[in-house]
């Protein structure tokens, strides 16, 4: 409990510094008179609040804790502790989708890119795991097949960017490099009604991914439906992140890190961690994209390459230390 | 005698290995029941068809009578406890959240803990002396304790029947021994059907009151330790040779092998 006290002071803090901290930087004063309404904020403060940096902070929250939670998922059903939503093909169905509208679609509208993300994302967890289903599924499989799929639509985004217009692929690939840049509150509020029920559906199977994750045999023998508990879950990965991805783009290792990082601090219990790691994701997204903002201003780094370099180091770390609690 | 689980003409196979075929089998009920034999004779395939995680290419498996097809992977569960061979945990997880696990079957999505739970999870923790343990990670339990901790999960599920693919493998003798007057004790007070599989066949004629012994996916001889382990049976399905004697202590069958 005092945990989670702990990580949403965290949030708030870079809730007020992302709010504050900028081009333009607003003194703690500034900020309060704006957020509470007070006849002494300035229109203009009010505007970089409200329509510029509220919307970019609400949507890299979402996307966090979306990641995150779809991490978690990943993790359980998987058993495997490399296992991330990417391992459906998510990420890569996602980009082969976007690169293959921008470069072959003349003046494709903005509306389009994200609704190509995610049906791509889509299409291809749906592609993997029926590939891997054989009289039921397993685990492994699905890995395997994933890593094949997503190599293949690797393949095809290269090949697309490689004989694209220049100018059209630069625009995929800012695309597909993952950031909050264009948000607004259109598109928070989609996202937000899009994850609540299926990330409340994923807590509330907490239980099953407790059992789940004893593996095919342990789990059936305790009387769950093995296969049909973890085609559900795969559905709810995929809807959560495939809208995660459709919203930002390709935000790398916050799936895989935000559930390591919340099981190490509470244990082995899903309930508790998915608030954890939707936390920590949220936290890890904002923190990178804050960070982008202001590293090398005015260039804005996109979130997606900070939570890499954040990222990397610190999942290495966590292993490090693991190998030495075990050794 | 009445028979708990029973197989009839039961044909079992990987893809195109057939691994048991046409094998009829009788669990008697609150019995210790032993399934030896050699590596490769379909002891733990059996187990596994048994526990109703394995479906036979053909034949029905009964339970009471009945086929366990009719019954959900739930059902099964409250009826059933297995505990098969190198089970893994996740990193941190207790003695007695795993024990919780147990209880997985008598709950619904939204069924909260109540104190039948409790008390079911309490009284298997005790049968298995896994009380003080209860806090204590499972990476941090040696082999028979934590043995004695997936026994104590199967247990918490309050099934009348419990299957073990191996579970004295990798211990000590003294844990050994633990193990197998638990399931003396679990069968002879608490009225549970247990079945086994056991490589040391002379544990399993001491402590086991049905024996089944299988050769290449069949049953050679099943029935009472001094019926099933002969000089002859055990130069036939073990290809070794052996003088059996009296144990001295327990008046069982005791197998030297020459």
């Amino acid at each position: 409990m005092r945990l989670t006290t702990l990580l949403v002071v965290l949030l708030l803090g870079l809730v007020a510094a992302s709010l504050a901290l900028g081009d333009i930087s607003l003194s703690w004063r500034d900020l309060l008179e704006t957020l509470s309404g007070s006849p002494d904020a300035t229109p203009q403060n009010a505007m970089i609040v409200f329509d510029l940096r509220l919307p970019r902070l609400l949507l890299a929250l979402l996307v966090g804790a979306a990641l995150a939670t779809a991490g978690t998922i990943m993790l359980a059903v998987m058993r495997n502790p490399l296992a991330e939503p990417g391992v459906l093909g998510i990420n890569s169905g996602a980009a082969a989708a976007v690169m293959a509208v921008i470069v072959l679609m003349p003046r494709p509208p903005v509306v389009l890119l994200p609704i190509a993300g995610f049906v791509g994302a889509v299409v291809m967890a749906a592609a993997v795991y029926l590939l891997a289903w054989r009289n039921g599924t397993s685990s492994l499989r699905i890995i395997l097949i994933g890593i094949g799929l997503g190599a293949l639509a690797s393949a095809i985004t290269t090949f697309l960017s490689a004989f694209g217009e220049i100018g059209d692929v630069q625009r995929a690939m800012i695309w597909l490099a993952g950031s909050v840049y264009e948000a607004d509150m259109v598109k928070v509020r989609l996202l937000f009604f899009w994850l609540i029920l299926p990330m409340a559906f994923a807590w509330i199977s907490s239980r099953e991914l407790d059992v789940i994750r004893f593996g095919d045999n342990s789990a059936r023998s305790l009387g769950q439906p093995v296969d049909l508990v973890r085609g559900l879950m795969i559905v709810l990965c995929t809807l959560i992140s495939g809208a995660a991805v459709a919203a930002a783009g390709l935000i790398g290792f916050v799936g895989l890190v935000a559930p390591h990082i919340a099981s190490r601090l509470v244990g082995p219990s899903h309930a508790r961690i998915f608030p954890v790691a939707a936390l920590s994701g949220a936290i890890l997204v904002m923190a990178s994209d804050l960070l982008g903002r202001l590293a090398l201003a005015p260039v804005q780094l996109p979130a997606g390459i900070v939570t890499a370099l954040i990222g990397a180091p610190f999942f290495a770390y966590l292993l490090w230390g693991r190998q030495h609690a075990r050794g | 005698m009445s028979a708990k689980l029973a197989g009839q003409q039961v044909s079992i196979a990987y893809g195109e290995q057939r691994i048991v075929e046409n094998l009829d089998l009788i669990v008697p009920q609150r019995r210790f029941t032993a399934l030896v034999g050699p590596n490769g004779s379909g002891k733990s395939t059996i187990l596994r068809a048994l526990a109703g995680l394995m479906a036979p290419t053909k034949g029905t498996i009964l339970l009471d009578g009945r086929s366990i097809d009719i019954l959900s992977t739930k059902e099964m569960a409250k009826r059933v406890g297995v505990l098969l061979q190198g089970p893994v945990a996740p990193e941190g997880l207790t003695v007695r959240d795993l024990v919780k696990q147990g209880r997985y079957p008598h709950r619904s999505l939204f069924g909260r803990w109540s104190a039948e739970h409790e008390a079911a999870c309490e009284d298997a923790m005790m049968l298995t002396g896994t009380t003080t343990l209860a806090d204590t990670p499972l990476e941090r339990l040696s082999g028979g304790q934590r043995q004695r901790a997936w026994i104590a999960m199967t247990l918490a599920q309050q099934g009348e029947v419990l299957l073990l693919d191996e579970p004295t493998t990798y211990l000590d003798l003294a844990h050994q021994i633990e193990l197998m007057n638990l399931i003396t004790k679990l069968v002879r007070d608490h009225g549970k059907t247990v079945i086994a599989v056991l490589h040391d066949l002379n544990q399993a004629a001491r402590y086991a009151e049905h024996i089944v012994m299988l050769k290449g996916g069949k049953i050679t001889a099943a029935g009472r330790p001094e019926h099933v382990i002969s000089e002859a049976a055990i130069a036939d399905v073990f290809g070794v040779h052996s003088v059996i004697i009296r144990d001295p202590v327990a008046g069982t069958p005791l197998c030297v092998p020459l």
